[in-house]
């Protein structure tokens, strides 16, 4: 009965936070990134459909939704198909392991604030999802037969490989601190600003900021879809919700990688101070439904930062790219791992 | 060895290398962009009219004794998108040759001119038109029914054409 | 043997010939108009004026010489023209001297006053001599600023042949034509200076069956024809190097095809074949066949209807059923108008399967000969038919018997490749009798309508293979029209038209057929009965021609488009090579 129970409410939880993030963190996404860019731009940016064009994204969904779906000839159809699946797929199934606030005591049951329950390696499982994420584009500029595609493809597996290195090691310092993979013990042990990881892992952090830019194709990294000389990059090919698919599952990692930072860095869903000094009682909806807005909050700061970074700065050479990865961000990520464990054993 | 240095990264200073401070420099000035007054004209409503020199959908020219075209297919020739397609046939008028039917298809032409540059006759010009719609692939082929337009709203551009061309 | 220098370029010459004719076959070319190998010497366009001089001769009679110890050339002060004048020992020609340049200009100018400017109109542009020579040999300005003059426009000299006086720049080719190849002198110039033009005799028409050469050597679009006119502009169009197939001649032509339909023929020049002429009923009828109503597709015939199925499919059946017969029951009807390599594997497939008769149908038109170019024998290849074994013996069935054998039920199976028994029409009453009747064609036809399986054979504007022609000559062709066989051959063949075309294109929606090769069908069919063939093209049949069959042995493809065919049984012995001249023609993009 209570493994019934169990995953009963891991599908609720799932449905309520797939819609949300679909529906909204990824939507949000697009438009803010087409409001900002305009407004970085001095243009004004869409504002026909909906309330200050808020609506937009659903109109360009709807209008992928209802585009030719073009499969080239000399395409490996199958996998054609899968590419754009595997992507989106691996970029919502990130969400299973994240905490969005703190456990909720109704009687005497525990709700976990997150789809799966407590997982103790859930940073783990993030860095195995994300790896995971580089088939989606590689499939997808292989099985286009289109050396553009091919380019992009291969581009994307070699720098999110590169990238992924820097990003393990960044984390270290973190779980170092932490003593713990769950992201809830992660997350617990930073309950007020000055216990923020940042503070203690200011190198970390910048390094674990850059890789994840890399990580999700953004620019200055966002060599796979270089239009300027790769066309589009792996999507050359695609069109339709094909196309679509990918797009969003950008957006979603994105957010992603947003909350990571925010869990690994910044305190997740625990308020800058004391939940006491609100009055709030732990454990309490009240208190969770604040940790929620909170943390949705940081995450939309750290989006707004993704998108103000991709207006600002310009695309890395390809050589550029892989000295910057191999030769500047993994040593650091080393010397990061070394400082803090030295420092870690020096306070003990 | 055939290699020049980069004179120019020599020159940056211990600051510059880090790239960081820069990187924060520019977003600096790509957030204070965000408050400065827009510039976007509300389409549809505010609609823009262009001069004589711009290029819009090429159209041929209509007299009122008939279309000037003479079917000689160099814009076909010219075209460096391939998008325009003659069929010439025999008329009885003085310049014995017309175009039994002339095609456009606008979803390869690329507006640049070259059809107009290249007309003996000055039978096709660019006119004003930008918003093109189309809902299908057959539709945006313009037939002659779509491509003729009468000379008397051409004169903007056949003005241009007489001073510059 | 007169050794001249053209251009400082020591050449000797043969006695009497032209400084135009010597310069030509060693490769300098002088702009000319009205002058045509095969034509007499008009000397009237004045375009191939040229420095002609000879070296000086002192009052004692020897040679001068000047300081270099060269000896001094004293040139004429008025310029010869090039096509009247014949060579003589030391004679010295400038032909892109000042003077002659100045020359060339000053005639180019001349010529321009009164040609109108219609470029954009006449079909010629693209492959015009005038408006080559105007790039070439012209200032680009002209100092006339009257109103030209105005003749007669649209013309009808003929059935064929439309005449524009104003283009007209009297180089007096077309008369010569009709006077000394055409015997038929029915043209002349009328009135005189700028007025001149060209008349036809009253009551006369210029209806020689040769008429449309003038077309062709007509250096303007003065003369048109009346069947191409329009249709096309010559870059739109891609012109591939063919044979015609309209009698056993075997004319060498030019094939122009655009969206995948061939829109005109012209002849090539061949110095052993056909020189630069051929007919205009080679080039009215060889065509239309190939574009119209033609058989696309394989069919079988299940209950008396034709059901379309794939090529696999038909040639299986046509396999299965065939081996129900005793090979005395079967006859192969091979065909004049298939190349050797259809005929050849034909033969081959007759051996495979024991069947004694074979045989094809010869046409002979006794009132289509004549002396220049056409042949009683109208079809382009018998001879290659006998020679690779399309041959009945003394005991089997000849062609002539075939219908009264159908009907005594001596014969139960037909196959019947790339014919439709035009000519045979009494065997129709018969061919009901049939148990099977098996056809390749290109059309369809009376027949095609009775066949219980139907293979699309490809035309010879879409194949490679050889015809022999009257002369024994074998002469080599390639394909100009796409088929879903040769679509990746044809490739940079094809017209610019159809090389980019995409689907979305209307300009390439003419028909793709899907028919093959004669010699390919019936190698699947072949091979359904466990023959093992493994031919993978045309190249592979004629290397085993050459081995098999003595006549043809020594030659191969390269060698026959090297010497313009070479005849059979003298493959070591080749016809001289000889520089092809050819007046004016449209140069590749």
């Amino acid at each position: 009965m209570d493994i019934i129970w169990t995953l009963l409410e891991a599908l609720i939880k799932a449905v309520v936070i797939l819609t949300l993030i679909l529906l909204f963190a990824a939507a949000l996404g697009v438009w803010a990134e087409r409001k900002i860019s305009a407004w970085i731009q001095n243009r004004i940016g869409p504002n026909r459909v909906g309330p200050f064009g808020l609506l937009q994204p659903f109109a360009d969904v709807f209008k992928l939704f209802m585009k030719e779906d073009l499969i080239p000839k000399a395409a490996d159809k199958t996998f054609h198909r899968i590419a754009p699946i595997i992507t989106l797929g691996i970029a919502i199934s990130v969400y299973a392991v994240i905490p969005f606030a703190g456990d909720v005591q109704i009687g005497d049951k525990v709700y976990h604030m997150g789809i799966a329950p407590d997982l103790n390696i859930g940073i783990l499982f993030v860095l195995a999802l994300t790896s995971v994420g580089v088939y989606g584009i590689t499939l997808a500029g292989w099985s286009s037969n289109n050396k553009y595609s091919l380019l992009g493809g291969l581009r994307s597996s070699a720098q999110m490989i590169s990238y992924e290195l820097s990003m393990g090691l960044a984390l270290v310092g973190v779980l170092l601190i932490a003593g713990s993979l769950s992201l809830n013990d992660i997350v617990g042990k930073q309950d007020v600003i000055w216990r923020w990881n940042v503070i203690f892992q200011p190198l970390g952090f910048i390094l674990f900021l850059v890789s994840s830019f890399a990580e999700t194709n953004r620019t200055p990294f966002d060599l796979p879809e270089a239009e300027p000389e790769l066309v589009g990059g792996y999507n050359t090919e695609y069109s339709g919700m094909k196309f679509g698919m990918f797009f969003l599952a950008e957006y979603a990692n994105m957010a992603t990688a947003s909350a990571i930072m925010v869990l690994l860095y910044f305190g997740g869903w625990q308020l800058p101070i004391p939940a006491e000094w609100l009055g709030l009682q732990q454990g309490s909806i009240s208190l969770a439904i604040v940790q929620f807005l909170n943390f949705m909050l940081k995450i939309a700061l750290f989006v707004f930062f993704f998108i103000w970074v991709r207006w600002t700065v310009p695309r890395f050479r390809y050589d550029q790219l892989m000295n910057l990865g191999w030769k500047v961000l993994l040593p650091l990520a080393l010397l990061n791992v070394l400082l803090t464990a030295i420092g870690i054993w020096i306070l003990k | 060895m055939n290699i020049r240095k980069n004179t120019e990264a020599e020159r940056l200073n211990f600051w510059e290398k880090l790239y960081l401070p820069e990187i924060a420099k520019g977003m600096g000035i790509t957030f204070r962009q965000m408050f400065k007054p827009k510039f976007t004209r509300q389409y549809p409503e505010e609609v823009w009219i262009p001069t004589g020199s711009y290029r819009g959908r090429p159209v041929l020219v209509n007299e009122d004794d008939g279309e000037r075209c003479i079917a000689c297919g160099l814009c076909s020739r010219v075209c460096p998108a391939l998008a325009i397609e003659v069929q010439a046939a025999e008329t009885e008028r003085e310049k014995e040759r017309y175009p039994v039917k002339f095609e456009i298809n606008m979803l390869r032409c690329i507006y640049c001119g070259f059809c107009e540059e290249v007309c003996p006759e000055e039978a096709i010009v660019m006119s004003k038109d930008y918003d093109l719609v189309f809902t299908s692939q057959e539709e945006a082929i313009l037939g002659k029914d779509k491509l003729l337009v009468h000379i008397s709203k051409l004169q903007d551009r056949l003005e241009f054409l007489r001073q510059y061309k | 043997m007169p050794h001249i220098y053209i251009d400082d370029k020591l050449i000797e010459a043969q006695p009497n010939k032209t400084i135009i004719e010597v310069a030509f076959e060693n490769g300098i070319d002088i702009p000319h108009f009205c002058w045509h190998p095969e034509l007499t010497v008009a000397g009237n366009c004045r375009m191939c004026l040229v420095e002609v001089g000879m070296p000086k001769r002192l009052p004692n009679g020897t040679i001068a010489v000047d300081s270099s110890g060269k000896p001094e050339i004293s040139y004429f002060p008025k310029l010869q023209i090039a096509c009247a004048t014949p060579v003589s020992e030391g004679m010295h020609v400038r032909t892109k001297s000042e003077a002659a340049i100045n020359a060339q200009e000053a005639v180019m100018e001349f010529l321009l006053i009164n040609h109108p400017l219609d470029c954009p109109i006449c079909d010629e542009a693209g492959q015009c001599k005038l408006q080559e020579y105007a790039f070439n040999h012209s200032k680009g300005m002209s100092r006339f600023i009257e109103t030209k003059n105005h003749k007669p426009k649209r013309q009808s000299w003929g059935p064929n042949v439309l005449f524009d006086a104003e283009r007209c720049i009297s180089c007096s080719r077309c008369i010569r034509f009709a006077k000394e190849i055409a015997h038929q002198d029915v043209l002349t110039f009328v009135q005189r200076g700028d007025h001149v033009t060209i008349e036809l005799f009253e009551n006369k028409e210029f209806d020689s069956p040769y008429s449309m050469n003038v077309i062709d050597i007509c250096p303007v679009g003065a003369l048109t024809s009346k069947d191409f006119r329009f249709k096309s502009r010559v870059w739109d169009m891609s012109f591939n190097d063919s044979i015609c197939p309209g009698c056993a001649r075997g004319c060498n032509t030019k094939i122009g095809v655009r969206n995948n339909e061939i829109l005109r023929i012209e002849p090539r020049p061949n110095p052993y074949v056909n020189k630069f002429w051929m007919c205009d009923y080679g080039r009215l009828t060889q065509y239309d066949f190939v574009n119209n109503n033609r058989i696309t597709d394989p069919f079988i015939k299940i209950e008396g209807n034709h059901q379309k199925v794939t090529l696999d499919e038909a040639c299986s059946e046509a396999a299965n059923r065939l081996k129900q017969f005793n090979p005395h029951q079967i006859m192969f009807v091979g065909s004049a108008k298939a190349t050797n390599e259809d005929n050849y594997i034909l033969a081959k497939f007759a051996k495979l399967l024991n069947v004694k008769n074979l045989d094809f149908i010869k046409s002979i038109d006794e009132n289509f000969q004549d002396d220049l170019l056409r042949c009683a024998d109208k079809t382009p290849n018998s001879i290659g038919a006998i020679e690779v074994g399309i041959k009945p013996d003394t005991h089997s069935v000849k062609i002539e018997q075939l219908s009264e054998k159908i009907a005594s039920g001596d014969i139960q199976a037909l196959l019947v490749m790339e014919e439709n028994f035009e000519e045979y029409t009494e065997i129709f009453k018969n061919l009901s009798e049939l148990k099977l009747l098996i056809i390749l064609g290109y059309n369809h036809s009376n027949l095609s309508s009775l066949a219980d399986v139907i293979l699309p054979a490809s035309t010879y504007a879409e194949i490679e293979g050889t015809y022999v022609n009257i002369n024994r000559r074998v002469q080599h062709f390639t394909p100009a029209v796409v088929t879903s066989e040769n679509l990746r051959f044809m490739g940079m063949k094809m017209s610019r038209l159809d090389k980019f075309g995409a689907f979305n294109d209307r300009w390439t929606q003419h028909q793709l057929r899907n028919s093959r090769q004669s010699w390919k069908i019936i190698q699947k069919i072949a091979n359904n009965l466990n023959a093992g063939w493994s031919f993978r093209n045309s190249h592979d049949v004629f290397l085993e021609i050459t081995h098999n069959i003595a006549s043809f042995k020594g030659m191969t493809y390269e060698l026959l488009d090297e010497f313009q065919g070479l005849v059979l049984g003298k493959a070591e012995k080749p016809d001289p090579k000889v520089r092809n001249y050819e007046s004016h023609y449209m140069k590749p993009n």
